[in-house]
């Protein structure tokens, strides 16, 4: 079904305020966060990596939501959400396999260990990573759409898998477990707050422009196929 | 720090040059959907 698009200006304004004042104030607190006494410096990375893992999920929940929305309603916009949704979240998933190893370097002396949350985590990446495989091959088709959004729900599954292996693995991660508000040092609450934040911002940002450029894609294809049909005839 | 550095930047880098190559694409298709006419776009 073709929509109108949403009137997403307001929301491009809003968002690259959000995003840029919440920056400059993450920015500001990660420069004066106190130095870990157990990790020394390399613990600031804390402040990006779990941010980046928040990115990532909201992206896969959103987009097993607009696909859910996308089956029961049968609204266009909804698809345009649950794949814009699943690219952005595959970058923030990027930024945190790439952050999360540089601190294994410098932490553990090693880049990688095939412990439960890594492998769930590279195995969740992989799970949208091929959705956006799926959608990328066979770009406009309702069927597709419709299989993209039963796949992206599925994928869903493997969030509180990812979340909550740690627990899973009954002590034998080396990963570190999943922050709790007392498991900060003091002074490094505001930064970690606002790096959630300012993520939160990034991924809104990203969102808004990525829906918008979904569905001039698919405006460029209809006039496309408009103007096909006109020449045909 | 140069692990820190090294995180930042990554971080900087992908989801920067992301919303740069949005940006690049959404003014071409906005030109390009209103006709060259630039003062439609936005």
């Amino acid at each position: 079904m073709s929509m109108a698009p949403p009137p997403q200006s307001r929301w491009h304004t809003a968002t690259a305020v959000v995003l840029a004042v919440s920056a400059v104030a993450w920015i500001w607190l990660v420069w004066n966060a106190p130095v870990d006494s157990r990790q020394g410096e390399i613990g600031k990375i804390l402040f990006v990596h779990p941010p980046a893992a928040l990115g990532a999920y909201l992206g896969f929940i959103l987009t097993g939501v607009g696909g859910a929305l996308y089956l029961w309603r049968d609204d266009e916009r909804f698809d345009h959400l649950a794949a814009a949704a699943a690219e952005v979240g595959v970058l923030f998933a990027v930024v945190m396999l790439l952050s999360g190893p540089i601190w294994a370097k410098g932490t553990w002396g090693k880049w990688w260990s095939w412990d439960l949350r890594l492998t769930l985590t590279l195995l969740l990446f992989f799970v949208y990573v091929a959705y956006l495989l799926l959608r990328s091959f066979t770009e406009g088709s309702d069927r597709v759409a419709r299989f993209a959004a039963i796949y992206g729900i599925a994928g869903v599954a493997v969030i509180p898998l990812n979340y909550f292996a740690i627990d899973l693995a009954a002590g034998r991660s080396i990963h570190p477990e999943n922050l709790g508000g007392d498991s900060l040092g003091a002074g490094m609450g505001w930064p970690f707050a606002m790096g959630l934040v300012t993520a939160t911002a990034a991924f809104a940002f990203l969102l808004v422009r990525r829906i918008e450029l979904g569905w001039l894609r698919s405006e460029r294809a209809r006039r496309e196929a408009l103007a096909g049909a006109r020449g045909a005839s | 720090m140069s692990y820190v550095i090294a995180a930042y930047a990554v971080t900087v880098i992908i989801l920067g040059g992301y919303g740069l190559h949005l940006s690049r694409e959404r003014a071409a298709l906005r030109r390009e959907l209103s006709g060259g006419d630039e003062s439609n776009a936005g």
